[in-house]
């Protein structure tokens, strides 16, 4: 009794404390926003924002984390969002200049050093390449582009110029990916051999984007922009020409994934999907994916599934599955799990929760009843207890800093996003030519 | 030939401080055993971020994750007679009233820190073992209202020890008042 009333029920209070931990953590440096205005230097890098939409949006929360950086110019073609974006800085005591169009931009900021590219996917290029050329470094958000010349037409402009262009495929640069791919599965080999991979982005029926009618754009600045009407505009993503529907918008990060850590990319895809739900939309909104994987010890074939259901079933992860255990990866941590079969004995698993790499399951897992003699066992499950501090994009954004002062390497140039990115545009070529598509190792290069 | 320097201890005399050795263990094991527990109630375990090492170099994993690391402290803030999880319990139970619950919340961690000083010290030694047992019978009564068989059992031998002080409380020396 003595014992048991010195228990402290602490998993409560620590939980608690490491939230309030993470919120401190995450607190933006205001003090740091208010600094009165430098010349650019490698300290200090002068930064425009194109683009302040959801994503520019969930960009700049992360921008505002990071030191040194210095946000100077804002650009959105929507009044609406520009002035959203730039009374929200003055709050924060960080004044902008705002642009309706990023050519304006370019020709009006002198001392910029960066330019951070958060528009529609079709903007991407002709934005990203002009960028480049006036001299600046570029972080553009993925999919490179809508079309594979597009992206193709980027590589070659970031050669060209010799400028960094980092493509914001952000998991590369997630402390938790990159300690699972180097400690885990590169250094303790845990999956043994690699045989399938299952990713998943499903999610529930959501109503399109819609706008104050009051701060409905003309139609001719939306023609001029290349957008038919408000409601195209608002939804791109599900439209041809604009974006590449949710298997670009959702499932590339995930592909991307796939390939990044299998080393290798696809040499086949074959895919079914369709516009089955809306009425008002030009991209699918179901689609299933594999591809096949050439890896040294054989092929290994990748699942991916974006739905327009429910978002039950697990939520989105990439879990890879080989003979001795399966990792499943999220930018989620909740989703996250690490699964060990029985016969698993090439690592010491003892070893891998020692140095605090892997921790076991509070809840052990059970010998459930077999319903099927074939049923192999019930695994044992550990989970991966990392975890960083930061909004998921930050690390990838310092990243792309840290590379533009020299002291680190980009996690993902553009020239390596083309490459994962090729395949994604296969993907959605597949569900349009109903068969098997073979894909080549030059193909996929830039 | 020099004379024997040996002391003679007579029989009676030898048995007598067999029986203070035999208090003195039973009252410094009671002493601390109060007195930890009383400390302990005011102990906590806190979550620490910290950089994950890297075992085969000693210095921050380059990946740059963190881990959460348990760290215990002690703090009057930090006080809780009865944990939350058996509180929770002794709340629904028809035969123990809020009042009561409180109270012997409040007073549980300071009434061990007291009969723990106490009978270290032999400061009112049989005092101090009928405050510890009257604490162990209290928290008896509360296991066994909450079905908490194993520690009732467990319970029994820290009675059976403070018994067993009692028995040999009349070998004490060195107290500070042997009064009480």
């Amino acid at each position: 009794m003595v014992d048991t009333l010195n228990r402290r029920d602490f998993i409560g209070a620590t939980a608690v404390a490491g939230a309030a931990m993470l919120l401190e953590a995450c607190k933006s440096d205001s003090g740091a926003q208010t600094a009165a205005v430098k010349k650019s230097s490698l300290n200090t890098i002068n930064v425009a924002l194109v683009g302040y939409g959801e994503e520019g949006k969930v960009l700049l929360e992360s921008l505002l984390n990071i030191e040194g950086i210095r946000l100077v110019a804002l650009c959105d073609i929507w009044d609406y969002h520009r002035g959203e974006g730039q009374r929200y800085l003055e709050k924060l005591g960080n004044e902008v200049r705002a642009y309706e169009n990023y050519e304006d931009l370019l020709a009006k900021e002198k001392d910029l050093q960066a330019v951070i590219v958060a528009t529609p996917d079709f903007w991407h290029a002709p934005m990203t390449n002009t960028c480049l050329k006036a001299g600046l470094h570029v972080y553009c958000e993925k999919m490179m582009s809508n079309t594979i010349d597009g992206a193709r037409s980027m590589v070659k402009t970031m050669r060209d110029t010799g400028k960094l262009l980092q493509i914001g495929h952000q998991r590369r640069s997630n402390p938790r990916y990159l300690f699972t791919l180097n400690r885990l599965l590169h250094e303790a080999q845990f999956c043994g051999r690699l045989t399938a991979v299952n990713g998943q982005w499903n999610r529930a029926v959501k109503e399109d984007f819609g706008w104050p009618k009051k701060y409905e754009m003309p139609a001719s600045m939306l023609a001029k922009y290349g957008y038919k009407d408000m409601h195209q505009f608002r939804n791109w993503r599900w439209f041809k020409g604009l974006g590449g529907g949710p298997l670009s918008d959702l499932g590339a990060h995930q592909i991307d994934i796939f390939n990044w850590w299998l080393g290798v990319t696809p040499k086949s895809v074959v895919a079914s999907g369709g516009l089955d739900y809306f009425k008002n939309h030009d991209w699918y909104d179901n689609a299933m994916v594999i591809y096949e994987y050439p890896l040294e010890q054989g092929v290994a074939r990748a699942f991916y599934q974006v739905q327009t259901t429910t978002s039950a079933g697990g939520g989105y992860y990439e879990m890879f599955m080989g003979d001795d255990g399966t990792i499943k990866m999220s930018e989620d941590p909740s989703i996250c799990a690490i699964y060990r079969e029985a016969r698993a004995n090439a690592v010491s698993w003892d070893d891998l929760v020692q140095k605090g790499y892997v921790a076991a399951k509070p809840v052990a897992a059970t010998d459930a009843t077999k319903v099927d003699v074939r049923e192999t066992a019930q695994l044992a499950e550990y989970e991966i207890p990392v975890f960083f501090n930061k909004p998921p994009h930050q690390p990838h954004l310092e990243n792309f800093f840290n590379a533009i002062r020299g002291t680190a390497k980009l996690n993902c140039p553009a020239d390596e996003a083309f490459t994962s990115e090729y395949v994604i545009h296969k993907a959605n070529e597949a569900v349009a030519a109903e068969n098997k598509l073979h894909i080549t190792n030059e193909e996929v290069k830039a | 030939m020099a004379a024997s320097t040996e002391i003679r201890v007579l029989p009676a005399q030898k048995n007598a401080w067999d029986f203070t050795f035999a208090f003195w263990a039973l009252r410094l094991w009671l002493g601390a055993r109060a007195l930890f527990v009383g400390i302990q109630k005011f102990a906590a375990y806190k979550s620490v971020a910290q950089p994950l090492i890297d075992p085969s170099t000693g210095q921050p994993d380059a990946s740059g994750v963190m881990v959460n690391v348990s760290v215990k402290s002690y703090a009057f803030a930090n006080y809780a007679g009865i944990p939350t999880a058996l509180r929770d319990k002794f709340a629904h139970d028809p035969l123990l009233p809020k009042f009561a619950l409180t109270a012997f919340d409040h007073i549980l961690g300071p009434a061990f820190l007291l009969a723990g000083i106490m009978l270290i010290l032999g400061l009112g030694t049989r005092l101090s073992l009928v405050i510890q047992g009257v604490l162990f019978i209290a928290l008896t009564i509360g296991l066994i209202l909450i079905d908490q068989n194993d520690g009732v059992a467990y319970l029994g031998i820290h009675i059976g020890l403070v018994a067993a002080a009692f028995m040999l409380a009349q070998h004490n020396r060195f107290a500070v008042l042997k009064k009480w």
